[in-house]
């Protein structure tokens, strides 16, 4: 269950990273070249292949769901119709998922796990919110730290957030 | 963010109450031969579900939430009961750090 480990050069600073986001450690996290390979090499871990898997497979078992209701619609069933049309789009959400959880993961790499720095998180938004909270996916399993990164992703999100024009811009109260 | 939990919430217990009904009242009844409930209750559901996953999606994403939790999030729905136990879990942890944390200016001015 560890998370993608060795693809950042500081490892163990991601544990404690959002609790000093910007400190002095940003200057050493800007000389961060010796990545092992292309950011997108963690697609291929054993890990992310399982969900790659998953993912095929509940789609197109979702996909094979609403072909079976529509077959029973077909056949006179009136309720099928519902379930015909819900099955695709619970695969077009698990789709939706998946992908927004790929863009994620490229964010948090690309970004390092400190930078907070302007630059290339001004182009996109949520660029430190989920960091430190995906930090901790499976290798925090006690609440205490979890919570502490949940609270400091919050911050730093909101932060962000205040600084540009946010995704959710129309649902924000 | 408030019109988000908002949101969430309500959908969490709307979904919540009509998958008991339809696990605890509609699938008994079908099974003692009357499958009107289970039918009719069971694509309600359906629907609410999209509207909960929805609703639900844009809430982690606002919190900027992990994977992990927000696929608890998202298939809770799909539970009896565990909307509720979710609900409570994602209010505790994640929403009232998250609310806590907010700035005051970030509050609308009631008319």
């Amino acid at each position: 269950m560890e998370n993608a480990g060795p693809t950042w050069p500081a490892a163990p600073a991601g544990q404690t990273g959002p609790a000093a986001p910007a400190g002095p450690v940003g200057s050493a996290d800007t000389a961060a070249p010796e990545r092992p390979g292309p950011v997108w090499r963690f697609l291929i871990q054993p890990r992310w292949l399982g969900w790659h898997l998953l993912m095929a497979v509940t789609f197109w078992g979702m996909l094979w769901l609403g072909d079976w209701q529509l077959h029973r619609a077909l056949a006179g069933n009136g309720l099928s119709w519902a379930y015909t049309f819900e099955w695709p789009l619970f695969a077009g959400f698990a789709v939706v998922f998946w992908a927004k959880t790929i863009k994620d993961e490229f964010r948090i790499k690309r970004d390092g796990p400190q930078g907070t720095l302007g630059g290339p998180s001004d182009s996109d938004d949520l660029p430190i919110s989920v960091r430190p909270v995906q930090v901790s996916v499976g290798t925090a399993e006690d609440d205490e730290d979890e919570e502490l990164s949940a609270y400091n992703a919050y911050l730093a999100r909101l932060n962000a957030e205040v600084k540009r024009h946010g995704r959710w811009h129309g649902l924000r109260s | 963010m408030n019109a988000a939990v908002l949101r969430y919430r309500v959908m969490a217990y709307v979904t919540g109450v009509v998958l008991v009904v339809l696990c605890f009242v509609g699938i008994p009844l079908q099974v003692a031969g009357h499958p009107a409930v289970a039918n009719n209750v069971g694509v309600v559901h359906g629907i609410l579900y999209i509207i909960y996953l929805v609703s639900a999606w844009i809430l982690s994403r606002k919190l900027g939430l992990a994977t992990k939790p927000t696929a608890i999030m998202l298939l809770a729905g799909t539970i009896p009961i565990m909307t509720f136990v979710v609900e409570r879990w994602v209010t505790r942890r994640f929403i009232n750090p998250a609310l806590a944390a907010q700035p005051q200016p970030a509050q609308p001015v009631r008319p």
